[in-house]
């Protein structure tokens, strides 16, 4: 069988991480296929129901990226968010959703190695959790795919 | 129903090299809403847009994804493009097939497989795009100027001469910076302070430009065009509409032994002083650190001295608050703190200088009348040693950089002190000799050639006094690395230039980007050089890396054109990316329920009240309501709504919920 | 209760108020919440152990704003939402007239709201012990199991929405659950739409939520929803420090500090 491929979505700000991963492409440093990025204005605006509906529609693993403390395109976005995701990752631990399948980040539009890094070892941490069964079970995608 | 045009850029061959651009557009082309899709090798030259254009009159596209670079380079150009075939531009959006997916993969079914799945993520989106219409904002046409060096001087002079008003902040007692510190300047060896001063009294005397000395900038509020900045006024301890700058009150000043910053401690100064005989204003501030009266309650002979009575003691900070339109940061650079040659054992040995003390030293105006004569005895030093790259080009000095302007000063340094002490010898350790500039290279030749400078490719290990002498241990690479030893009587340091100290909290304030060593980031390296990713704001000279002082009027005469082309128009078309407060059918009105947290979590102060009324004006809900003049569309406030009342124009609920879908599910 | 039902009585009588929102006798052996327009209706009003509906949750409803200013009986949870639902910019000083009662079933009058958070201040929200356990014992599950465990205990849940019902703080007048545009959580009681439901649920009370336990007890299937904003209030103490309602403290996540510490962001 071959290696198991995650599916990664990446949710990231369009100031700081997105313009990062700008900037691993234009150094044309390599990483892993699997991460696929959706561009938000802030880390503030990422709302957690998306990340919850990403393991709802298959996702084996997420990132989320934005830009470091005080470096906020809109100055605290992402303090609020830090915030958000504090409350969201305990409670998501609480009811045993695995919190190592999502990668919290800052990467800075500087930081183009960064961003490779966090897709590769993101990836690999993935992989090696193996698919998220548990949730795609909940989820009712194992059956579905079943019955086809 | 969707009518989606999908166009898939080859960018020549960065994307179609490593992904099968030919099946991404079929692969395009079967998802659903999608009307028209193909590949091109160049969508962004004019025939790949006039493509898109005929694509959108022909089939009546309603929505266009651009799948090729990153948005941020190309997004404007394809909207435009789509604009004025007329689409609403924000019905287009691209999908970053180069630097996301084609540069950062090897061609692979993966990553043909990628970019299919890029595309349609945004596919998902762009059928819940809306069409969306740019926010006219006016333009407060008051420029604000932070720094007072020549950069500063130079932009402010601009703007103010292209007919706009100009506020000019600098913390300093006096503007001039570091330049009206150099004696002269190179290549041409022209006096600074004789091309400087005449454009500081200019700045003073110009209509339209307003002075605000010992002043710095304390918070930036609000947008291009429309930004609120606070001041603070720092107390001169005297009524600048009274004082005259006669000078008496610093002739009988008794605290007279204060080092002098001016002089980069090589001279001292009066506790209530002008840090130099040209400064602009020439009128005196009280150091409050050094005052016998702010210390010990006692003295207050400036104020019995003072003709016009213009001793304030009791002066406070005050704050101002402007209302600017455009910002130019010129807040220049600072010498690297030299403590951390112990190597050179500056601070052990008072021979051990900086190049900004030899430009003191050299100075007509300086301590030493222009004289080179040594700190310790004040001898006219026989041998001095200069340290090119002290700090620069040196990652264990956590300055990795080039700080460009050592090599031509070091140059300029040796030539000066072979001008004045005739039969005197100067030896430059030097890494390499970087002289690229109009006259640079001609000037370092004439060094070597016609006032014998030594050079010496190599670097200096140590410095250690013996003797009464400097020893200068260092090696010659040049001669098979073959140490040198030189019994100096001075030493010079060409320390890196380095940001400021306050240029991390500054650039905080303003909400503008900086790298790693605190220098601020332009917005793009050689297309934006003096913008800031910050809208609005600007830079100018050696507060974005360290430069010269040609460099730096050219580029502060860049930042003042941009204000000016900015200051041309009455009202900016604003990106229509801003929250909005949903209304709903009656007996609703809205969905917001007037929590108002969205409004303690805008990091704008975008969010107030609104009040509903009926037909009679009585008030039947109370909800947010966002200021689209205000807000500038982070989202923050939608995420943190419960009730999912308040969306954002571009970044909508719909949208992202979509693209996420659209992503997952191929 | 006479001092109660005097004072309710009185408020009345002046037109201080135009209902007093109390506890009366319900069916069997229960309490329901009871609307007394009249002195006479004020007769009505009891107060026992029995009392633990959270009657807060009125007041934000349009049917009893219609009924004009009201007085509230006002137990400590009662009290507690009062104070979040006045952070929350849904009640003023002016809107009523708080009737508290004490643990010890004394009426206090309070004069204002301010006042109501001087008294609040001696009486911390605490998690009672037995819950701090079965809270740990669940986090020391094994990340699958405790999956499976929940999965199981929300698989009653037939999303009846009663938890909603009974919050005093769920009082949007659009659920996120009824928006379709788009539809956020599947409306079908699903393992899925079931966790998605309970997680918004809870996500929409980080930080605001004061552990009055309303929602489990209108639950008809006993689910221990309350488990999880008990365990997000003890996130909320130790990630930020303070918790509780407060008039002068911007809520948990609509508020930030530059120096919030985390260990998983990289």
């Amino acid at each position: 069988m071959n290696e198991f491929e995650p599916k990664i979505v990446a949710f990231v700000c369009n100031w700081c991480t997105y313009a990062g991963a700008d900037l691993t492409g234009t150094s044309r440093i390599k990483y892993a296929q699997n991460v696929k990025i959706i561009r938000f204005p802030c880390t503030g605006r990422i709302d957690f129901m998306l990340l919850l509906k990403s393991f709802g529609e298959g996702a084996d693993g997420i990132i989320v990226s934005g830009c470091h403390p005080n470096d906020c395109h809109y100055t605290s976005g992402n303090f609020h968010a830090r915030r958000r995701w504090i409350m969201f990752r305990g409670l998501l631990d609480m009811l045993g959703i695995d919190v190592r399948r999502i990668q919290y980040s800052w990467v800075s539009a500087a930081e183009g190695a960064k961003w490779a890094d966090v897709v590769n070892t993101t990836v690999t941490a993935i992989r090696e959790l193996g698919p998220y069964t548990d949730y795609a079970k909940v989820a009712g995608y194992l059956e579905k795919e079943a019955n086809v | 129903m969707s009518k989606i045009g999908v166009f898939i850029c080859h960018c020549g061959e960065n994307i179609s090299a490593t992904v099968d651009v030919v099946r991404v557009a079929e692969a395009a082309g079967k998802l659903e809403g999608v009307e028209f899709s193909t590949d091109y090798k160049y969508m962004c030259s004019d025939p790949g847009q006039t493509l898109i254009k005929q694509m959108i009159k022909e089939k009546g596209l309603t929505g266009v994804i651009v799948a090729a670079c990153s948005p941020r380079m190309h997004e404007p150009t394809f909207r435009k493009a789509c604009s004025s075939a007329g689409l609403n531009p924000y019905m287009c959006e691209m999908s970053n097939l180069r630097e996301h997916c084609s540069w950062v993969h090897d061609k692979s079914e993966a990553t043909t497989q990628k970019a299919i799945d890029l595309v349609r993520t945004l596919v998902g989106k762009v059928k819940y795009n809306k069409p969306l219409y740019s926010i006219k904002v006016p333009v407060t046409k008051t420029a604000l100027v932070i720094g007072g060096g020549i950069a500063g001087i130079q932009s402010s002079l601009d703007i103010a001469n292209a007919g706009h008003q100009v506020v000019l902040v600098e913390k300093d007692p006096s503007i001039g910076g570091h330049m009206s510190q150099l004696s002269e300047t190179f290549p041409t060896l022209d006096c600074s302070q004789c091309i400087l001063t005449p454009r500081m009294v200019e700045v003073a005397q110009h209509p339209n430009i307003k002075l605000l000395t010992y002043a710095e900038l304390e918070k930036l509020e609000g947008f291009i065009g429309n930004f609120k900045a606070t001041i603070r006024k720092k107390a001169k301890s005297i009524d600048e509409d009274l004082c005259t700058g006669c000078g008496t009150c610093i002739t009988k000043c008794p605290t007279k032994k204060i080092p002098s910053e001016f002089n980069t401690g090589l001279g001292k100064r009066t506790a209530i002083y002008v840090p130099f005989p040209q400064a602009v204003p020439n009128k005196p501030v009280i150091d409050k650190e050094n005052c016998l009266y702010y210390k010990n309650g006692k003295c207050k002979i400036c104020e019995k001295v003072c003709p016009t009575g213009a001793i304030r003691f009791d002066q406070e900070d005050e704050l101002v608050e402007l209302e600017v339109g455009a910002v130019v940061v010129a807040t220049g650079f600072d010498v690297m703190e030299p403590s951390k040659f112990s190597e050179y054992g500056y601070g052990k040995y008072k021979d051990v200088i900086t190049g900004l003390q030899f430009e003191r030293l050299a100075s007509a105006s300086g301590p030493t009348l222009g004289e080179i004569r040594r700190p310790s005895d004040g001898k006219i030093p026989e041998k001095i040693v200069f340290v090119a790259c002290a700090g620069s080009r040196d990652p264990s000095k956590g300055k990795p950089y080039c700080s460009k302007i050592c090599c031509m000063y070091t140059a300029k340094h040796a030539m000066l002190y072979q001008h004045k002490v005739h039969h005197g010898e100067s030896t430059i350790f030097y890494m390499d000799i970087r002289s690229a500039g109009k006259n640079y290279e001609e000037f370092v030749r004439r060094a070597i050639v016609e006032d014998d400078v030594k050079y010496i490719r190599g670097r200096v290990s140590k410095v250690y006094e013996e003797n009464g002498k400097l020893i200068v241990k260092g090696v010659d690479t040049l001669l098979n690395a073959k140490p040198v030893e030189i019994q100096a009587d001075m030493v010079v340091l060409a320390t890196a230039a380095v940001a400021n100290s306050g240029a991390e909290e500054l650039a905080q304030k303003m909400h503008i980007s900086y790298d790693a060593y605190n220098f601020f980031s332009e917005a793009h390296p050689k297309l934006k050089p003096v913008e800031t990713n910050t809208a609005g704001i600007f830079l100018a000279g050696a507060c974005q890396a360290p430069k010269d002082i040609p460099e730096t009027v050219s580029q502060a005469s860049g930042a003042a054109a941009k204000v000016a082309i900015l200051f041309s128009q009455d009202e900016l078309s604003r990106e229509p990316v801003v929250a909005v407060v949903n209304r709903s059918a009656p007996p609703l009105y809205s969905t917001c329920v007037g929590c108002f947290m969205c409004a303690t979590a805008c990091p704008y102060q975008a969010i107030g009240e609104e009040l509903i009324t009926n037909r009679k004006g009585e008030v039947i809900k109370r909800v947010a309501k966002v200021n689209p003049g205000l807000c500038q569309g982070c989202g923050t406030c939608v995420a943190f709504c419960r009730s999912k009342s308040i969306d954002i124009d571009g970044y909508s609920n719909e949208q992202m919920y979509s693209e996420v879908m659209a992503l997952l599910n191929d | 209760m006479k001092e109660l039902i005097q004072k309710a009585a009185s408020l009345l009588e002046t037109n201080v108020v135009q209902v007093v929102i109390g506890y009366g006798k319900g069916s069997a052996d229960r309490t329901r919440a009871i609307f007394s327009t009249t002195a006479a209706d004020c007769e009505q009003l009891i107060f026992d152990s029995r009392c633990i509906q959270n009657l807060a949750v009125y007041l934000t409803k349009a049917e009893i704003k219609k009924m004009g200013k009201p007085a509230i009986v006002a137990p400590l949870p009662v009290l507690r939402s009062i104070l979040q639902l006045a952070a929350e910019n849904q009640i003023t000083d002016d809107s009523l007239v708080v009737l508290g009662v004490s643990p010890e079933s004394e009426l206090i009058e309070f004069e204002s709201l301010a006042a109501i958070e001087t008294y609040l201040a001696t009486k911390q929200i605490a998690i009672e012990e037995k819950y701090q356990t079965t809270i740990k014992a669940i986090k020391a599950m094994p990340v699958s199991e405790r999956f499976a465990y929940w999965v199981k205990e929300l698989e009653p849940c037939f999303k009846c929405y009663a938890c909603r019902a009974a919050c005093p703080l769920c009082y949007c007048t659009r659920c996120t659950v009824e928006n379709n545009q788009p539809q956020w959580i599947s409306v079908a009681s699903h393992s899925l739409g079931n966790l998605e439901w309970h997680i918004m649920r809870a996500m929409h009370l980080a930080g605001r939520c004061t552990d009055c336990e309303a929602c489990y007890n209108a639950c008809p299937m006993g689910i221990p929803i309350y488990l999880l904003t008990k365990s997000m209030l003890q996130d909320v103490s130790e990630n930020f420090g303070t918790y509780g309602p407060s008039l002068h403290r911007d809520n948990t996540l609509s508020s930030f500090n530059p120096d919030d510490k985390e260990s998983f962001i990289r």
